[in-house]
């Protein structure tokens, strides 16, 4: 059978990804360069039954999604960073409260107003520690716009498995480029719905320490009557400041994520067996750095490309055995060194990693990547 | 009419404590907060109208209005400062099965969270929300707040208060709030019966309760202790019924009680809904 | 295919990006890969604009330009602004009445009536199919048949004469209107 290629945009991808994954509930404000998404959703989801909502603000648009998750409804907003730094309080209470959501970052230049329509990638650590506190959260991070499409449905699946927060970051480029795309058939999208709580069930704890770490959830009108706080609290949902159990719960909802991380990373390794330079990138410059990868190969370099698709959790075995195996590593990225740092962290030798950044408003060109390697060899 | 709202059961006395969480008591709230007056108002008149407490959603904010919330044994959701209309709109949105109650404070209201109840407001999608005034910023402390009233002292306007104060009301009927109320906890079965009619009001309905903070604002200020503040409280009230009299023999007549406004609107998640099924036919999906 | 760069360079307004987006379609009815991307500023009237198209058979590799293999030029700003992005060599046509100043350097240029063209057939809306018609037949990127279908596919069916009329023009225009210096 051949493959259907459609023509789609990124954003476009992201919304018609979400519709297919089961969000049935989006609420957003406008903002470049993410508002195609809010307007595909504007328009689609009144004919699936969901809700399109436009809110006041930001800070509004998650709230109100994290109120219809806690509905049962699987839900999504989509902003760029200034939109996604009035997010981050609310980010952390979807996190704390263990409600499923995703939050879609397309990356403009910053800080503040910065760039509305340059792309950038400024947004990794945000995107990490944007909330206050230590809280658990997934970031996926996709580059092309077959990738948009398939890591938003991910992103649903992860913030339903493991109910958190998701956020998908990626950059103005991949949100405005048009790609061909194969568009799984309805009906062969793996959907992934949370775990709910049996209704009959008598003592329900809603935030119970269960062996998987991940509690069923309860529904208003299921009969449990939950209790849901953005403070710390128990497994009974009420809020605690004894220490032992304010410990256990925070490590609780930490645990799950980096006690799941064969189920939540996810890696592209492009020639990295026998690399002794290693590259280490994300988004669109990725993929500059793929076709940097190809030209310097034909060359006879041994260079080799490692992309964390789930940026969050960052997959640090991965990187620390590739990176540990190179001679140098170099770390592309459109801000002035946010995965450098990360990737420094991990290596036995920082003086061997090198960065390259741009923060311009234009995207790292796969010349500049190959010319810096070149350049690198020669020291 | 709404939906949810049932009256045809025949009920046994309303009973509070077969509305609140026992296993919490005792309550955080201090001796003469006038909260727990107009919690206990709430549960009464969902007692009244029969709504199931599986079907209750109560939405809070944070303060000590925030607090409230919890002990009432229904769905409860104790969210962030300033925000829980904006929760409520998307819990109401994807559950129009549910009855969706708003908690919060002048503080959480007004201040952090002006933007939502204006807009709110504007919508006119099904929410109860009722304000607990106490004048002031109870749990950190007692500082100033959007309705602290002129030349009150409190921990951030040590010279007085000199901020012109809020009419959360007027701002609300502005805003387009298709029912707004004022009631204080002294007449417990007045507020009853307020927040009733609001709850059985189809379309967002917004009451304001003149609560008060004994503790802190009250000793602040040498307001005297809870029965002189709650009964100064009274006096400063004028019913609406006595809105075209001249002011005698009330008091200062700072706030008008009662139903304020009332007019039929269209409620918006039905809207919503009836456009998106007409979307729908025109498809011919 | 080899690794194809493509752009439509111009002032905001001028369809540039619907016509790529043609292109594109047309490229994906005869089985290839590509991805179209676009300058993306609030300028809906004037300034420069334009819209590229990288055809490659890696579809995970860069998707952006690097080095232009051909360019239809629509306004001055767009060629002039453009240029540094060509390659050696590479095919080059433009407006003759919108680009007034050719450019400099090793190009296989072609300066064609493009808009006076479009306008003669009743719109100079159809400026960037005429031009898209043009490139298509002197770069031969794309069958003619493609480029049809996609027409019909990608625009409103009221226009859809007009349109497949100003493509004829471009396919038309190679024959004879090419001129390696200004005229």
């Amino acid at each position: 059978m051949t493959k259907t290629l459609t023509p789609v945009a990124g954003n476009h991808a992201c919304a018609l990804a979400a519709i297919a994954a089961g969000c049935r509930f989006f609420a957003g404000y406008p903002i470049t360069p993410s508002s195609e998404i809010a307007e595909f959703m504007s328009r689609e989801l009144p004919r699936v039954d969901g809700v399109f909502i436009q809110m006041e603000d930001e800070i509004a648009s998650i709230a109100a999604i994290i109120g219809a998750s806690l509905g049962g409804s699987k839900t999504m907003t989509a902003t760029s960073g200034p939109g996604f730094s009035l997010m981050q309080e609310n980010l952390g209470y979807a996190a704390m409260t263990e409600t499923p959501c995703v939050i879609i970052n397309v990356m403009r230049g910053g800080p503040s107003t910065g760039m509305p329509t340059r792309p950038a990638q400024g947004d990794i650590m945000q995107a990490r520690w944007g909330s206050h506190g230590d809280h658990p959260i997934i970031v996926v991070a996709p580059a092309s716009v077959q990738e948009i499409h398939s890591e938003t449905i991910r992103a649903f699946n992860l913030a339903e498995e493991f109910r958190t927060p998701v956020v998908v970051l990626y950059d103005e480029i991949v949100a405005h480029l048009m790609e061909m795309v194969e568009l799984p058939a309805a009906g062969t999208i793996k959907q992934v719905d949370r775990k709910w709580a049996d209704a009959a069930q008598a003592n329900y704890l809603p935030y119970a320490e269960t062996p998987d770490l991940v509690p069923p959830m309860s529904r208003p009108g299921d009969g449990h009557r939950v209790h849901v706080t953005g403070l710390t609290h128990t497994p009974d949902g009420f809020p605690t400041q004894k220490p032992d159990l304010a410990d256990r719960a925070l490590m609780r909802i930490l645990d799950k994520i980096e006690k799941n991380r064969g189920k939540i990373e996810k890696i592209e390794a492009i020639e990295t067996d026998d690399a002794d330079i290693l590259i280490v990138a994300i988004g669109i410059v990725a993929r500059a750095a793929r076709s940097a990868v190809a030209s310097l190969r034909s060359e006879g370099i041994k260079v080799g490309l490692l992309r964390p698709v789930t940026l969050w959790p960052f997959p640090e075995a991965a990187v620390r055995a590739a990176a540990n195996n190179a001679r140098v590593v170099l770390v592309p990225e459109m801000n002035t060194g946010q995965l450098n740092r990360e990737v420094e962290r991990l290596v036995d030798a920082p003086a061997k990693v090198a960065g390259l950044h741009r923060v311009d408003g234009e995207p790292i060109a796969p010349g500049e990547i190959a010319a810096r390697i070149r350049e690198m060899i020669a020291q | 009419m709404n939906e949810i709202v049932r009256k045809d059961a025949v009920r046994p006395a309303f009973d509070i404590k077969d509305y609140l969480r026992l296993d919490l008591m005792p309550h955080f709230m201090c001796p003469g907060c006038g909260h727990g007056i107009a919690l206990r108002a709430l549960l009464w008149a969902t007692h009244e109208l029969g709504i199931e407490k599986n079907q209750l959603a109560v939405v809070s904010g944070i303060g000590c209005s925030g607090r409230v919330g919890a002990y009432i044994d229904a769905n409860t959701y104790h969210t962030t400062h300033g925000r829980p209309l904006a929760f409520a709109t998307g819990l109401k949105l994807a559950r129009p099965d549910l009855k969706v109650i708003v908690i919060t404070g002048d503080g959480d209201c007004l201040a952090i969270g002006g933007n939502h109840l204006i807009h709110a407001c504007r919508r006119n999608l099904d929410i109860t929300c009722l304000m607990l005034n106490n004048e002031v910023y109870g749990m950190t402390g007692g500082q100033v707040s959007p309705t602290t009233s002129v030349n009150r002292l409190t921990t951030t306007t040590p010279a007085g208060n000199c901020e012109p104060t809020f009419d959360a009301c007027k701002l609300a009927e502005a805003a387009g709030a298709s029912f707004v109320g004022r009631e204080v906890t002294r007449q417990a079965p007045a507020l009853k019966n307020l927040i009733r009619a609001a709850m059985e009001h189809d379309g967002f309905s917004f009451v304001e309760v003149m609560s008060d903070c004994t503790e802190i604002y009250g000793r602040k200020n040498d307001l005297g202790e809870s029965p002189e503040m709650i009964l100064s409280q009274k006096a400063d009230m004028r019913p609406e019924a006595f809105g075209n009299v001249a002011d005698q023999p009330f008091r200062p007549n700072r706030l008008v009680t009662g139903v304020l406004a009332k007019q039929e609107r269209p409620e918006y998640g039905r809207t919503y809904r009836a456009r998106a099924a007409l979307e729908r036919a025109k498809k011919g999906r | 295919m080899a690794r194809t760069e493509i752009r439509l360079a111009g002032s905001g307004g001028q369809g540039l990006i619907l016509g790529m987006h043609i292109l594109f379609r047309a490229l994906g009815i005869e089985g290839k890969r590509a991805a179209q991307s676009q300058s993306y500023e609030p300028t809906s009237r004037g300034g420069f604009c334009y819209s590229d198209l990288v055809v490659s058979d890696d579809a995970a590799g860069y998707p952006l330009v690097t080095g232009l293999d051909m360019i239809a030029g629509l306004s001055q700003i767009g060629v002039d602004r453009s240029m540094a992005m060509a390659k050696a060599g590479s095919l080059v046509l433009i407006d003759e009445r919108l680009v007034p100043r050719p450019p400099e350097g090793l190009h296989d240029l072609h300066i064609l009536p493009i808009t006076t063209r479009a306008i003669a057939l009743g719109s100079a809306r159809v400026a960037n199919i005429v031009a898209l018609g043009a490139l298509a037949r002197l770069s031969g990127v794309v069958s003619k048949d493609a480029l049809m279908e996609a027409v019909r596919l990608e625009t409103p069916k009221k226009f859809a004469e007009l349109n497949l009329a100003a493509l004829e023009e471009g396919f038309a225009l190679q024959a004879g209107v090419v001129a390696t210096e200004p005229a």
